[in-house]
């Protein structure tokens, strides 16, 4: 596969080679995203593919001002994002990954049945917590940036990290 | 579980997840859908053209302004005094007095708050360029947006946002500082540039530009050394002095310093650099000391990373400087 560099300027290009190559690269990171983000695995792999459809509409305007994981990491939270404004789904949701193996296949540390349940909880949680504990917890968010992405208060972001590690112990004491 | 066994389980999650199946026939299928549907678009191509002509002719025949809000006291609007609010013009100067503030929204992409004792002029304000000139005082700028559509003039070189928030100061004599507290900014001049993320600062001087930046904890002898260095000839001396001195969260500032020192020095740099925070894989010493804007990038990612991430996590975790990581 070529260099990531060769084949971002391949892909703005147009070549849909060096695309299908690029969504190799990254469908992982940009799929564990969208799983967190939405708690759903039917809702990830759509919003995934959403992501990278909309790469391919954006990708000649990335200009390398930062690297391109980064660039796309911050296309997918708001596409998902995005997503989820539009439907307003509020619902408090279930892991209902279709393929159960989906999180176990990643793994292989002897703490591997704590990062399940742990996977299990945060999907567990409501929407607005989850999406703040996913965005600060685990991607590195700071609170003003989520609050911009989220289009929330600072101070809602940080009372919903507040309530969401509130109820991952809870949950994970069980 | 605790509030420390939770940190640490989430830090043990996996950073990629595999798709249960693979997504890409159907993102392929959308992507030919969408190409076939904006090729049969181009049959309204002059209709939309004529209706986009006369809507640049509409806008055009307005002059381009943004809304200004006072905050405290009566800000000047050229020679008038700004009432609650008003409109800030192409080629308007705004003035604060010692106790007058105001709030200028930047189009649709964002706002300067501008602070006692500053003058500020618009120069554009297009769709493309949203541009002001800070001949004097301080403003809080906060933006949201695609990089590169806002700009900062001073007599020291133009802040160009790359989507973030920041503090820039100018004094009379068009010395300054710049501070970034949200995303990046880069400043530059003709013959110098700057990289300033999240959480670091760059002095600047009227006619030379800005200096190398720093992290907001940087030791105060560091601090002496890169402006010796960058405003006074400092040269061999003020380098080894700022080597000497640097730690690994000092990093940002040698990445810099390597590009500016001679040539000479460049090994010198790099090397401790390299010891206080090891380059990642496919960054090479020769490429770096060569400038070779791959190995300057690759480490320039890294360096960035454990910067936002020290930021991001201050007072939730400890991350080490050297690599980003969490402290156990």
């Amino acid at each position: 596969m070529a260099p990531p560099d060769d084949l971002v300027a391949r892909a703005q290009a147009g070549d849909q080679t060096a695309f299908r190559d690029l969504y190799r690269q990254h469908a992982g990171r940009v799929y564990a995203l969208c799983l967190r983000l939405t708690g759903d695995g039917r809702d990830a792999e759509e919003r995934t593919q959403d992501v990278f459809v909309r790469l391919w509409d954006r990708v000649r305007s990335f200009r390398g001002e930062s690297a391109f994981s980064t660039w796309l990491h911050r296309l997918a939270v708001n596409v998902v994002l995005n997503a989820r404004r539009a439907t307003g789904r509020r619902e408090q949701r279930v892991m209902t990954v279709e393929d159960p193996g989906a999180l176990e296949r990643n793994r292989g540390s002897t703490t591997e049945g704590l990062s399940i349940d742990l996977e299990r909880a945060i999907a567990g949680l409501p929407d607005g917590a989850r999406e703040v504990f996913v965005l600060y917890d685990i991607e590195g968010y700071a609170h003003a940036e989520i609050a911009e992405l989220v289009g929330i208060a600072e101070g809602t972001s940080k009372a919903q990290l507040f309530r969401a590690r509130r109820l991952l112990r809870e949950k994970l004491e069980r | 579980m605790n509030e420390k066994e939770l940190h640490d389980a989430v830090g043990r999650l996996p950073k990629s997840i595999e798709p249960p199946r693979d997504l890409w026939p159907d993102i392929e299928a959308r992507i030919n859908r969408r190409s076939l549907a904006l090729r049969r678009r181009w049959y309204w191509i002059p209709l939309a053209a004529a209706a986009v002509l006369a809507g640049v002719w509409l806008v055009r025949s307005q002059p381009a302004s943004w809304d200004l809000t006072t905050l405290a006291g009566r800000p000047l609007v050229n020679t008038t005094p700004l009432a609650a609010s008003g409109r800030l013009r192409v080629g308007d100067w705004l003035q604060t007095d010692d106790s007058s503030r105001a709030l200028i929204a930047v189009g649709r992409i964002g706002q300067v708050e501008v602070r006692p004792e500053t003058r500020v002029q618009l120069v554009s304000a297009t769709e493309s360029d949203h541009r002001l000139a800070l001949a004097r005082g301080t403003i809080d700028a906060k933006v949201d947006a695609v990089p590169r559509l806002f700009f900062v003039e001073t007599p020291a070189g133009t802040a160009i946002d790359l989507g973030c928030a920041y503090t820039l100061h100018t004094d009379s004599l068009g010395n300054g500082l710049l501070h970034v507290t949200g995303g990046e900014v880069e400043f530059q001049t003709g013959q110098r540039w700057a990289r300033v993320p999240l959480g670091a600062l760059t002095q600047t001087r009227a006619a030379v530009g800005p200096g190398v930046p720093y992290v907001e904890d940087a030791p105060e002898p560091l601090i002496r050394a890169l402006v010796a260095f960058d405003f006074a000839n400092g040269g061999a001396r003020a380098t080894r002095t700022a080597l000497a001195v640097a730690r690994p969260h000092d990093a940002l500032s040698l990445w810099h310093l390597l590009q500016r020192v001679d040539p000479a020095l460049r090994g010198l740099v790099y090397d401790r650099l390299a010891a206080l925070v090891p380059p990642p894989p496919g960054v090479t010493r020769a490429g770096a000391i060569a400038l070779a804007s791959r190995d300057l990038e690759g480490y320039w990612t890294k360096i960035h990373r454990i910067l936002f991430r020290r930021m991001v996590l201050k007072g939730v975790r400890d991350i080490d400087p050297r690599t980003g990581t969490t402290v156990r």
